[in-house]
């Protein structure tokens, strides 16, 4: 009996366990969409559309934006009820993916990634939800990330670039010009070592998070990059073998931050503005990061390249997507109403400097250089960075496989090796 | 006056635990049978199951080159954290079971890593063992034993090993405390009797205490292998499993290929894979412990 009375506790407290354990995953699975309650019926004379909206957050303001954006829109469209959930980024895909395996996937999404839904039918055309105005606001550039079919599935929400920003003081003591090529790199950060060793030259963040950006800075600055010229896979070419064994180099040569694969750019972040890294690659919200913690005396320039290969900027871009929830006519127009509203050109600009990012939209540059001088150089900036290829169904593999590679050669691994095998197995 | 034997009379002990059964088939049996569903099917990255894969999720896992490395680190991560916080709980529980002035303020202490959030704890190793801002370099530099910043995770062996102390030190009160109620149940007169014979403490410790805070010992160390076999903070916050998984436990991993690489049904078939070990690790060292203790 006691043996039945184990076996069955046992039972229990293992099902109870990865019960827990797997609650987190998305239960449901039916398709959503068409059988949605929004699409069963045409909203009645009287009767309030509901417009329903998953965004990220972005910061602390984030939530407040909204909720005001939402009050106003609401008073101004009398026959629609916007309802916007602010989701932060750790939670949002987790919930964006459970609400579509529930069949109650949103009417509007705002997050950075949008192939994953495509592929699955699961989006409505842009054109079809974004007017001719709006529509022309964009950068065809940008629109130009979000295309596949020849079709434009998402638009841009905002976007952040990637620069070299050092610490003037440290270089100057140093005895250093801001480096442009990884010659002139090397040698500054050795120079910066025997003027300080307790001082990192070189900030590096090759982690799980964002450990796809370091591999871009340096293969995209060595004519290498995820894909070639006729956007296919290229992970193994010489250039991002070169450019992963230089990064490597220069950690294993102890000229950067200690642990690259656990320090993320918000800890290089904070070493940068209390003067312990003398220069990292990094987004536009450290200038004022610094300025609000510690005042360094700090410059901005462009990436280092490889001798005189082209220089590019990481650009990284966030987007606004329509799910195909079977709309009415008027449920369509109240998606309009929406995306009109947020990309009217003051709210748009206001929402966009709150968070210190960088307008998607020709009218909302304009409305930010104005109001932010200091804003003007990063929006030449973003027009000429080169963007992930997240339009590719393969790209979240790509991404966490480059990560992968990198923190495998700076455990000892061969690059080319390492890059052979990935492009095989993305590539086939 | 013994009541009359009536359907309901029969029926009274299942309709008390009618609540407890229906609770845990909504929140336990319910999802476990959608993480097996998952693991055999077809999963898109958005989440919408495609149909029957059969076997395929599971091949695709056990094919792959990381996991081997991942089910090793999980195996060392439970037998370490689990063995070590056993033997280390039990000896404090000895020691707090003394009579000895300030015991309630010790016992009260000894809650304290076990009452605070795991990631709290998790993020104070961390910021520990930094080299530049850690509290650990601090402290040896004011004491004078350092000059300079020591690495102390040079390896990720290294982050491996802080990670497993960082489990050892929050798993300890649970065991203490379970093992401190089992002694605390122990007859004093079992004692009295051994000092009559000549017993000395060894003696008294593996015949009498052992023997006796053993039933308390095994069901802590069965809930014990459940919960740090699953145990998913103290790593995420540390090293999130890197570099390159080589301190990613099976948790970690499952939890990656979940949210970072868009796998839910291979994250679904690792999550399976965890659930038949555990269930046999338990019911291997339920039934031969008890069998042991009927013999």
């Amino acid at each position: 009996m006691k043996k039945i009375i184990a076996l069955l506790m046992a039972l229990v407290m293992a099902f109870g366990l990865v019960a827990c354990g797997g609650s987190s995953a998305p239960a449901e699975t039916e398709a959503p969409k068409a059988d949605a309650p929004a699409a069963e019926a045409p909203a009645a004379a009287g009767e309030k559309v509901e417009i329903n909206m998953i965004a990220a957050q972005y910061g602390n303001e984030t939530a407040d934006w909204w909720a005001n954006f939402v009050t106003e829109f609401n008073a101004a469209h009398e026959d629609i009820n916007l309802v916007v959930d602010v989701v932060s980024w750790n939670d949002i895909y987790t919930v964006v993916n459970t609400r579509i395996a529930n069949g109650q996937a949103p009417d509007l999404l705002n997050i950075d990634v949008f192939a994953d839904y495509q592929a699955d039918g699961l989006l409505l055309p842009a054109e079809e939800w974004c007017s001719e105005e709006t529509y022309a606001k964009f950068f065809p550039s940008f629109l130009a990330e979000s295309i596949v079919d020849d079709v434009v599935w998402a638009v841009p929400d905002l976007a952040s670039a990637r620069a070299l920003y050092y610490n003037a003081d440290i270089l100057e003591a140093a005895g250093v010009e801001v480096p442009t090529t990884w010659e002139e790199l090397k040698a500054a950060c050795e120079a910066i070592k025997a003027y300080d060793a307790e001082i990192y030259p070189w900030g590096v963040d090759m982690t799980t998070d964002e450990g796809q950006a370091c591999f871009a800075y340096y293969a995209w600055n060595n004519g290498g990059g995820f894909v070639d010229a006729d956007g296919n896979w290229a992970l193994n070419s010489a250039e991002n073998v070169e450019a992963v064994n230089f990064i490597v180099d220069l950690v294993n040569s102890g000229l950067t931050n200690t642990d690259p694969t656990t320090e993320t750019r918000y800890d290089l972040q904070d070493m940068f503005a209390a003067g312990k890294v003398a220069m990292m690659i990094g987004p536009n919200q450290i200038s004022k990061y610094c300025e609000q913690n510690g005042g360094i005396n700090y410059g901005i320039a462009s990436l280092p390249t490889n001798g005189d290969k082209a220089g590019a900027s990481v650009g990284v871009m966030d987007r606004i997507m329509c799910f195909d929830n079977g709309y009415t006519e008027a449920e369509l127009a109240a998606v309009t109403a929406v995306v009109d509203a947020f990309y009217d050109d003051e709210p748009y600009a206001d929402w966009v400097l709150m968070e210190d990012f960088l307008p998607a939209t020709s009218t909302g540059n304009e409305l930010c250089a104005a109001a932010d001088p200091g804003m003007a150089a990063w929006i030449d900036v973003i027009g000429s960075a080169k963007f992930y290829p997240a339009a590719k169904a393969e790209w979240a593999d790509v991404k966490q496989g480059v990560i992968a590679v990198q923190q495998e050669v700076l455990l000892g691994g061969n690059a080319q090796e390492l890059l052979d095998a990935l492009q095989a197995e993305i590539a086939g | 006056m013994k009541k009359p034997y009536t359907l309901l009379n029969k029926a009274e002990p299942y309709l008390w635990i009618l609540p407890s059964i229906i609770l845990m088939s909504i929140f336990i049996i319910v999802p476990i049978g959608f993480v097996f569903r998952m693991a055999f099917s077809q999963v898109t990255k958005a989440g919408l199951i495609k149909g029957f894969a059969g076997f395929a999720n599971f091949e695709k896992v056990l094919g792959g080159a990381k996991f081997a490395m991942v089910l090793k680190n999980t195996i060392v991560w439970t037998i370490f954290v689990v063995v070590l916080s056993t033997v280390l709980g039990f000896i404090l529980a000895l020691l707090l079971n003394n009579e000895f002035k300030g015991r309630k303020i010790a016992r009260a202490i000894v809650v304290f890593p076990w009452a605070t959030t795991l990631v709290i704890q998790a993020s104070v190793w961390k910021f520990i063992i930094d080299i530049d801002y850690g509290a650990l370099n601090t402290l040896l530099k004011t004491l004078g034993i350092i000059s300079t910043n020591v690495n102390w995770t040079p390896t990720p062996e290294a982050y491996f090993a802080w990670e497993i102390a960082c489990g050892i030190f929050v798993t300890i009160p649970f065991v203490c405390f379970t093992a401190l109620s089992g002694l605390q149940s122990i007859d004093s007169s079992y004692y009295e009797a051994a000092i009559v014979d000549g017993a000395n403490y060894w003696q008294k410790l593996f015949n009498i205490t052992i023997p006796l805070v053993k039933p308390s010992l095994t069901v802590a160390t069965v809930l014990n292998i459940i919960y740090v076999f699953n145990s998913f903070p103290i790593v995420w916050t540390i090293t999130k499993g890197d570099p390159a998984n080589r301190t990613d436990t099976l948790v970690t991993y499952l939890y990656k290929l979940a949210f970072y690489n868009g796998k839910q049904g291979e994250a679904a078939a690792v999550s399976v894979i965890g659930f038949l070990i555990l269930l046999v690790c338990a019911s291997v060292y339920m039934v031969s412990t008890l069998k042991k203790g009927d013999e």
